[in-house]
Parts: C-alpha cells; sequence; structure tokens
C-alpha cells in the first residue's frame, strides 16, 4: 500500500515551475503592452509636433501673400492718388504700406529658425523699400506739382516693373521655399502616423498572442492539475477504504480472538477442576499409572491455560486505548529488574543499565515490554554461568533506539523472520519454556506506540533487541488508531 | 445449623457451580449455599418473588457471589436492581467471573460492587481464590446488622 501512494505522488506536477512559467509569460505581455503606450505616446508627441511644423508653414506662405497683397495694396493706392489727388487714395496707400511693415516683421518672426528663409527676407527687404521709396517720390511730385509732374514721376519710374518683378521673384522663391519644407514636414507627419499604427496593430497583436498563449499554458495545467487531484482523491478514497477495511478486520480478528480464548478459559478449568477433584475424591482407588495419566491431565490443561491467557493479554494489548504519558524510561527498566529477582535469585546475573532517555508512551504498557524482554533476557541465559544483561540506548540517523542484549541461546538469523509471531518459538519447550506469545505482544505494543522493533542474533551467543518508540510525526496515526479502538463492537464477556 | 441461606451463588454454567461449592464446602465456609442459574432467577431470590415468595427481605444471604455472563439478565444488570433498591442495597456482592475487562470493573465499582475476583483458570488457584473469598465475607467480615434491611421495610409499610 505505501508503494501505490507513493507512485500516485509522483504524477504530480510539480506547483513552483508551473506558477513561475505563469508569471513570466504574464510579466511578459505586461512589459509589451507598457512598451506600447510608452511607443504611442511619444509618437502622438511627435506628430503634434509634426503637425504644429505644417501649421507653421502655412502661415509663413500666409504672410507671403499678405506681403504681395500689402504691395499691391500700396501701389493700388498710390496709383488711385496720382490719378484723382484724392486724400483717400493716399490713406489706402499708407494702409498697405503699414500692413506691408506688419506682415514682414511677422514673417521676419516667423523665419527666426530658417536661415534661410532669414536671407531671403535680407533680399526681399532691400527691394520692398526701393520699391516703396519709387511709390513715395511719385506721391510727392503728384503732391509737389500736380497731375503731369506726378504721371512723368510715374513713366520715370518704370524701374516699378523692374522692382516688382524681382519681388515677386523673391517672394515666390520663399514660397517655393516653404511648399518644399510643407512637403517634408507633411511626409513626416505621415510616416509619424504610419509609424504609431504599425506600432499600435503590431504591440497589440503581439500582446494578444501572448495572452492566447498563457490562457492556453493555463487551461493545460489546470486540466493537469485536476487530473492529479483527481487522482489523488480516487486514491485517498482507495487507502481510506482499505484501511476502514482493514481496521474491520482488524476489529474482527481481536474479537475472535478474544472470544475464544475467553471461552476457552472455562472449560479449561474444568477439566482442571474436575482432574483434580478425582485425585481428591478417588486418588486411593488409583494406581499409580492412572494418577500419572491425571497428573498429565492436570499439566497439559495448566499449559493450555497460559497459552489462553497470553493469548487473551495479546488481544487485550491490541485493544487497549494508550494512556501517553512522559515516563522515565531508566526507572521502568530498574523496577522491572527488581520485580524480576526472584526468577535469577539463584543465579549469576551481571546487569548493565546504561542511561535511557524519558519517552512519551504508555507506562504500563512500557513495562510490559521491558518485563518481556528482560524475563526472555534471564530464561535465556538460564544455561550461563555468568549472565550478561545490558539495556542501553543509542542514536541512528536521529532516531533513538533502546537495545536489551544478552549473552544468552540466541537464535539463528536464518529465522529472524519468526521471532515475533504469535505462538512462534524457537527453541524447544525442553530447553526452554514459553507459550511463544511474549515477543509478539513487545511487537505489538511498540507497533501501537509507532515505533519499530528488530532483533540480531548468533546462536548459543546471545540476542539483542532493537526497538524505537515512535516520534511526535506518528501521533496523528496513533490517535487514528485510538479512535478505531473506542469504536470497535464490544467482546461478549462473562 | 440454621438453614438460612448464606450464600448466593450467581452461576449458570453448573461445572464452575459445583467446583465452587465444592471448595467452599471443602474448607467449611458455608452449608446452605443457594445456586441462580441466571439473573432472573438471581433477582426473584433477592426480592422474594415467585417461587422464593416464601422468603423475607430481613434475612437476606451474607454474600452474593455473581458472575457476570449470564442468560436472561446479565450480571450488571443484577447489580444494579440489587444496589438501586433500598431492601437490599447493603447485601455484600463479590463478583467472580472470568472476565477481567477494564471497561467491567469500571462498571462493577461504579456500581457499588464489594469486591472483584477473576476466576483463574488452574484449579489451585482457583481454590484458593474461592476460599479466600469465603473467608473473608463469611468469617473475617462483619455482616450487616439486620437494621440495615428492616428499616427500609419498615419504611416501606
Amino acid at each position: 500500500m505505501p508503494a501505490r501512494a507513493d507512485e500516485d505522488k509522483g504524477e504530480l506536477p510539480s506547483g513552483t515551475t508551473m506558477s513561475s512559467s505563469s508569471k513570466a509569460i504574464a510579466a511578459c505581455a505586461l512589459i509589451i503592452v507598457a512598451c506600447i503606450g510608452l511607443l504611442s505616446f511619444r509618437s502622438e508627441v511627435r506628430s503634434e509636433e509634426d503637425r504644429a511644423w505644417v501649421r507653421h508653414t502655412y502661415l509663413v506662405v500666409e504672410r507671403l501673400q499678405a506681403v504681395r497683397i500689402d504691395i499691391t495694396e500700396a501701389e493700388t493706392g498710390q496709383r488711385a492718388f496720382m490719378l484723382t489727388g484724392e486724400q483717400t487714395h493716399l490713406e489706402q496707400f499708407d494702409d498697405g504700406v503699414s500692413q506691408l511693415g506688419q506682415d514682414m516683421r511677422e514673417l521676419s518672426d516667423l523665419s527666426t529658425d530658417n536661415a534661410e528663409q532669414r536671407e531671403a527676407i535680407k533680399r526681399l527687404n532691400p527691394l520692398i523699400v526701393a520699391r516703396l521709396e519709387e511709390l513715395g517720390d511719385g506721391i510727392d511730385a503728384r503732391r509737389r506739382s500736380g497731375f503731369q509732374a506726378g504721371v512723368e514721376a510715374f513713366r520715370r519710374a518704370n524701374n516699378g516693373e523692374k522692382w516688382m518683378g524681382q519681388i515677386a521673384a523673391q517672394i515666390g522663391e520663399m514660397r517655393h521655399n516653404e511648399d518644399q519644407l510643407l512637403g517634408t514636414r507633411l511626409d513626416t507627419a505621415a510616416a509619424s502616423t504610419r509609424k504609431i499604427k504599425i506600432v499600435i496593430v503590431c504591440g497589440n497583436a503581439l500582446a494578444i498572442l501572448i495572452l492566447v498563449v498563457k490562457g492556453f499554458v493555463i487551461h493545460r495545467e489546470t486540466g493537469k492539475r485536476n487530473l492529479a487531484e483527481e487522482h489523488l482523491k480516487g486514491a485517498n478514497g482507495r487507502l481510506e477504504r482499505r484501511t476502514a477495511e482493514l481496521s474491520e478486520t482488524n476489529i474482527e480478528l481481536e474479537s475472535f480472538a478474544y472470544s475464544v480464548a475467553h471461552d476457552l478459559r472455562a472449560p479449561l478449568r474444568h477439566i482442571a477442576g474436575y482432574s483434580n477433584v478425582l485425585v481428591q475424591d478417588y486418588g486411593p482407588s488409583l494406581d499409580a499409572g492412572g494418577l500419572r495419566c491425571l497428573g498429565k491431565i492436570e499439566e497439559c490443561a495448566h499449559k493450555m491455560g497460559c497459552l489462553v491467557d497470553d493469548l487473551l493479554n495479546l488481544s487485550q494489548v491490541g485493544r487497549q486505548k494508550l494512556s501517553i504519558q512522559d515516563t522515565l524510561l531508566g526507572s521502568l527498566v530498574e523496577q522491572v529488574v527488581e520485580d524480576l529477582a526472584p526468577e535469577y535469585a539463584s543465579r549469576e546475573v551481571e546487569w548493565r543499565i546504561g542511561d535511557l532517555f524519558s519517552a512519551e508512551c504508555d507506562s504500563g504498557l512500557m513495562k510490559q515490554v521491558f518485563v518481556n524482554l528482560l524475563s526472555n533476557a534471564v530464561k535465556y541465559t538460564g544455561k550461563r554461568e555468568h549472565a550478561v544483561i545490558e539495556v542501553g540506548q543509542t542514536r541512528q540517523n536521529g532516531e533513538r533506539i533502546i537495545f536489551v542484549r544478552d549473552n544468552g541461546a540466541g537464535f539463528d538469523m536464518q529465522y529472524v523472520g519468526k521471532l515475533f509471531g504469535v505462538f512462534q518459538r524457537l527453541h524447544k519447550a525442553r530447553d526452554f519454556e514459553g507459550t511463544g506469545v511474549g515477543l509478539a505482544i513487545v511487537q505489538r505494543i511498540i507497533r501501537k506506540h509507532g515505533g519499530r522493533i528488530w532483533a540480531e542474533g548468533v546462536l548459543d551467543q546471545g540476542a539483542t533487541f532493537f526497538f524505537t518508540i515512535g516520534s511526535p510525526e506518528n501521533t496523528t496515526r496513533k490517535e487514528l488508531e485510538l479512535r478505531l479502538t473506542e469504536e470497535e463492537t464490544y467482546v461478549e464477556r462473562s | 445449623m440454621s438453614n438460612e441461606v448464606e450464600i448466593l451463588l450467581v452461576e449458570d454454567s453448573p461445572e464452575d457451580a459445583e467446583l465452587t461449592i465444592r471448595s467452599l464446602r471443602r474448607n467449611k465456609i458455608a452449608n446452605v449455599i443457594q445456586v441462580a442459574e441466571d439473573g432472573a432467577e438471581a433477582l426473584d431470590f433477592l426480592f422474594c418473588r415467585d417461587s422464593h415468595k416464601d422468603r423475607t427481605f430481613v434475612n437476606p444471604p451474607k454474600l452474593v457471589l455473581l458472575d457476570l455472563k449470564l442468560p436472561k439478565v446479565g450480571g450488571m444488570e443484577v447489580l444494579r436492581a440489587i444496589r438501586a433498591d433500598e431492601r437490599t442495597k447493603a447485601i455484600p456482592v463479590v463478583v467472580l467471573t472470568s472476565s477481567k475487562e477494564e471497561r467491567d470493573l469500571i462498571e462493577g465499582y461504579k456500581l457499588g460492587v464489594n469486591a472483584y475476583a477473576q476466576k483463574p483458570v488452574d484449579f489451585d488457584q482457583f481454590n484458593e481464590t474461592v476460599r479466600q473469598i469465603g473467608m473473608f465475607w463469611m468469617l473475617v467480615n462483619q455482616a450487616p446488622p439486620p437494621e440495615a434491611f428492616a428499616a427500609s421495610t419498615a419504611r416501606e409499610d
């Protein structure tokens, strides 16, 4: 059954790698989404700048056109004045000039960033000034000397065409520059927008892809985990059913053993009793052979009585509730050695009792363990002139182990498996008396405590019994066993 | 010797009853021993009913030797009935049984049993146990005076 549990455990996916890979994917998706956000923000800022430049270019072009209109306005005003001499036309001229000044200043302000345009403005300025001077000269002549002089001046000033041509060319050049700039800037803005689109589309697609992958991975892992859980549940269920079955069987067996042993006692007592009565009442009329037979009957009944009593003890240990308390094993052993004194009074027995730890155990049952082990040791060293019985503790893999060693008859390791079986004996009754239940009781008590017991021996040299007393980890199992003991059906009694 | 019952032996096994009686007689402890083969018969005797209606509560047995595993009415029930009634409450009761179950011991003492002994398998030991119980309760122990039973009868009237 333990192998089964291991196998079930082995199929479980490792929980830590599952969550870490899942976390990595989630982090990846998060980073990508954040990058997309950052990139699109930056692109948006840049495209805003691009649009501002486009607007700027439009403004410059507008100003350039305004300059041309202003000049034309001034010219129109001057011509009208020249023709009519009316003051209102002079005002139109002045408006044009002042508007021109303002537009030129604005143009100059707009072109601070562009060296080429600044140069162009520098070239444009004297042309405009020259043209305005010419127009101004015409006005002065008209004002001073009348219409004819004005016409003369106008005619003389055929440089006007030249100036205007140059001005137009200059403005045209500037316009051309700005148009080129506009083209570039529009291209840049379009490129930025395209880039944003690409970034957003690709980024989102990637993020979605990652999330889909993650979803798939989670789905698969959840599936795997669910499967493992199902498996574990199944295994647990099987285990619980098996445990229940086993404990039921155990209880049945214990009850059976108890009632058999119990019911056997009465007829045994009667056999012994009536053969005794026979000896007492009819002894005189029996011959030696008859009396010997009656003696044998009593002897056998006695032996069977011992067997039955041991069996009862064994089943009682199995059903008994543990009452756990802190127990000084050292003083327990001393007490047992003292109690056993009558059994070795006529012999030379050397006791070597080492320091023993105190343990959480049922002190009554633990005493039984030492009684059985030590009386065994006393019994099997019966043929030694100098018997040595040692009780001590040792430590192995962090586990405390108690041992009982003797230099007695020992046993053949070949039969070690039979040592703890009920009614199993490795020695002839003629050599050593016994029912073969003592070690079975010891084993049952140790197991009840969640401990282990084992033995080593060499024939004719001695035997050592080792045992552990359950660790606190075993408490739950022990408690389970306790509960089972409590729940078991009560055996018939008399 | 009067023929007042000295010991009521409640025992369903005729062999056990015979061997117990033999042991008591051989040790000259008691002559008049009444055997009840089940709990119901024991209660009839103790409570002077049916075939025992001629008896009176003022002359109870000096000792009840009680087995636990009995047909009809169990030993514990008999003990409970004895202790529950003022007229029988003071009768010394000793459990003599095969069981030494802790539960039985606890329940027996809680119900007010005076002593509890296990029947040993070994006949010599069995003899000795019966002898000691008989010796103590019939010879050493001071039995309850008749008033212990009569007083309650008076009250009942």
